[in-house]
């Protein structure tokens, strides 16, 4: 199954998602994005059953760009995450639920770094570092060894590269790539993919 | 495995003489997963009064931010303050109109009510069957571990000091004979004058 | 006895004092203790074809609720380096999400210079460690020489192949030194068995695996690697909820093994919080 992955830092939230796109037990493709960049300081990654991730998140991404546009200011990071937690949970208890784990990622000026943990029954809650699908069960203690209140931009991205070889270690499922994005308050910006070749050199 | 004991967690909550105490743990998990460990299932919805809710987080929630808007409706409608047990009466009926599909959770509510200060405390099932006794009420994975502990506790008039070692003892030790809850505990005091809100150190296993 | 007589009855099988023969007592008693005397037999399921019928009774317990809660939930880890083989445990056994017990032996000592990890089915390893030392007590009296890890485990792998599909549950490790060195097996319930550097067994044992593979290279000081065991068990037992209780490390060394340390699981937590601390402010 897919892999998200997510830190926060005291200034920073870094995300880290696997590429691959299967179907059934066809990989469709290996250059999926699963990270998406919803406002100048907000990010959103995604999976779960496919349809459902890209529909989930345009509809949010798209109300938030929209609450811009009628109030000329963003939502902030907490509000957007809450707003995504409470569609979630409408939706859980309609005929068409929507089945997606994600994370909301952002940068707000005032209150710092936000990172909310979103799972398909929208349990939600801010948390400093968590995963979703299989791989973050290897990941979990990666962070919980090496992950610190101050850590870096630089330090983290080493724990995602800890946690993505594990991962290939030790996961039956075969995930090569992994995009990661950044948000601070220079805004969203994304990292060197983490592959397998990348760890290997 | 139930849908309440998914996520784990307990909150009980005690009367005391002119005080209640209310205790929950901080675990959220996913089935044997522990997530989080700073996840308090008891939120300070009045002046005097507590909410606890166990059982589904995302329903905890849902349910939290639904009875705090029926509340500060009925707070600005009426210009004053909500007791425990109009509370407690509104949370039962909205419990009720999801007879059919209910939210997984199990309440717990104590506090004074404003004008007499009479300690207040209530437990429901999940579709609003309220039960305010005159001792304690209990709700979680780890419900028949609580009961045994505060039945063996508990006895009536413990001045407040006395109510937090009661309160502190039995959800440790209960939660300690529990996969599904722990991972440390918070413990709220409440009196007429004060609210003393204690962070306990537990096992972290 | 009169009466017998006037009945004429008094003749009848059925009337004559027991005399039974030794063989008779013999049968009485086999039935009576069949595996005190050979540990192997174990009574059969009382069903028909218990191979298909005791996977039914499991399956559908929860709406029947005969369903049989056996104690699982474990970490166990196992490990060679440069200084012989490192296990370490917890010590929790649970039963639902009810915990039993925080004090368990997951580690049985089988002689002086073998240890097995127990994983699984609580009663199934505890039984099965129990035959097994048995057995390799044995071998040593008939060989004048200790059974090496590779024979061991090949009996256990042996017995559990024997009643696979029954229901046993266990995950073991074994490991020890022999002539040939250290050596560390991994044994289940499914009847397989494989030598290796690295394993991790139980609920919690992906987590384990996590600090583990991230800390670990054959060239781990003793100290470095009893910590790694150390630390890899308690953030199993931080992170799963059926893990926790004592966490018991044993290094197994040329001249036998040794019991480095017993230590609970809140005090390493706390241990471990306030070094994070003291990095922080530095």
């Amino acid at each position: 199954m897919e892999t998200l992955l997510g830190i926060k830092g005291p200034d920073f939230v870094m995300l880290a998602a696997d590429t691959t796109h299967a179907r059934s037990i066809i990989v469709m493709k290996e250059d999926q994005n699963k990270i998406h960049k919803v406002s100048d300081s907000l990010l959103i990654s995604t999976v779960g059953e496919s349809g459902d991730t890209e529909q989930f998140t345009e509809f949010i991404s798209k109300n938030i760009a929209l609450y811009k546009m009628r109030n000329g200011y963003d939502l902030s990071p907490r509000e957007s995450a809450h707003f995504t937690r409470k569609n979630l949970a409408e939706y859980l208890r309609s005929r068409t639920p929507y089945q997606v784990f994600m994370f909301v990622a952002g940068y707000d000026p005032n209150a710092g770094p936000e990172l909310t943990f979103i799972d398909y029954l929208a349990n939600a809650l801010p948390v400093n570092y968590a995963g979703h699908g299989y791989g973050a069960i290897f990941a979990s203690s990666i962070y919980d060894r090496y992950w610190h209140p101050n850590i870096t931009q630089a330090e983290a991205y080493d724990v995602f590269k800890k946690c993505i070889a594990e991962i290939q270690k030790r996961l039956v499922v075969n995930l090569k790539n992994f995009t990661v994005a950044v948000v601070d308050k220079d805004g969203v910006r994304d990292l060197e993919p983490i592959s397998a070749a990348s760890l290997a050199a | 495995m139930s849908i309440l004991a998914y996520n784990g967690g307990c909150v009980v909550a005690m009367r005391g003489k002119d005080c209640v105490a209310i205790a929950t743990d901080h675990r959220f998990g996913i089935q044997a997963q522990t997530i989080s460990t700073d996840f308090k299932k008891v939120f300070h919805i009045g002046p005097r009064m507590f909410l606890g809710l166990t059982g589904l987080q995302t329903d905890i929630l849902t349910v939290r931010d639904r009875l705090m808007f029926r509340k500060n409706l009925y707070e600005t409608r009426e210009n004053r303050e909500m007791c425990p047990k109009p509370f407690s009466a509104m949370m039962s009926s909205f419990l009720y109109e999801h007879r059919f599909g209910p939210y997984f959770i199990e309440p717990v509510v104590a506090g004074l009510d404003p004008k007499t200060m009479e300690p207040f405390i209530c437990n429901m099932d999940l579709i609003g069957c309220p039960n305010a006794p005159d001792d304690f009420v209990v709700a979680g994975t780890c419900a028949e571990q609580l009961y045994g502990m505060c039945e063996t506790l508990w006895k009536p008039d413990l001045e407040p000091d006395q109510l937090f070692e009661v309160i502190a003892q039995s959800i440790v030790n209960a939660f300690d004979r529990d996969a599904m809850s722990g991972w440390g505990a918070t413990v709220y005091i409440i009196e007429k004058d004060k609210i003393t809100e204690r962070t306990l150190k537990t096992r972290m296993d | 006895m009169a009466l017998a007589e006037i009945c004429k009855i008094s003749n009848a099988p059925y009337m004559r004092p027991n005399a039974w023969s030794s063989a008779d007592v013999e049968e009485e008693q086999k039935g009576l203790m069949c595996n005190l005397a050979n540990p192997y037999t174990l009574a059969a399921p009382p069903f028909e074809n218990p191979l298909h019928n005791l996977n039914q009774i499991q399956a559908n317990g929860d709406k029947t609720g005969v369903k049989i809660n056996f104690d699982h939930g474990t970490t166990t880890l196992g490990f060679k380096f440069k200084g012989g083989v490192l296990l370490a445990v917890d010590s929790r056994a649970t039963g639902g999400s009810y915990i039993g017990s925080q004090s368990m032996k997951k580690i049985v000592e089988i002689n002086q210079f073998m240890l097995g990890t127990l994983a699984g089915g609580a009663a199934d390893c505890v039984y099965w460690d129990r035959v097994l030392s048995k057995e390799c007590r044995l071998h040593e009296l008939r060989n004048k020489e200790r059974i090496s890890v590779a024979a061991a485990s090949k009996i256990m792998a042996n017995i559990a192949h024997e009643y696979k599909g029954m229901g046993l549950s266990m995950g073991m490790m074994l490991a020890g030194y022999d002539k040939r060195g250290p050596g560390l097996y991994y044994v289940d319930s499914e009847g397989s068995r494989t030598p290796g550097n690295l394993f991790s067994v139980g609920s919690g044992s992906l987590y384990a695996y996590g600090v583990l593979d991230s800390g670990y290279h054959w060239d781990l000081e003793d100290k470095e690697a009893q910590e790694l065991g150390r630390r890899a068990i308690y953030h199993a037992t931080f992170r799963d909820a059926y893990s926790g209780g004592i966490i018991r490390v044993y290094h197994i060394k040329e001249d036998g093994w040794v019991n480095i340390s017993n230590t609970d699981c809140m005090e390493l937590h706390y241990m471990y919080q306030e070094q994070l601390k003291q990095q922080a402010a530095k």
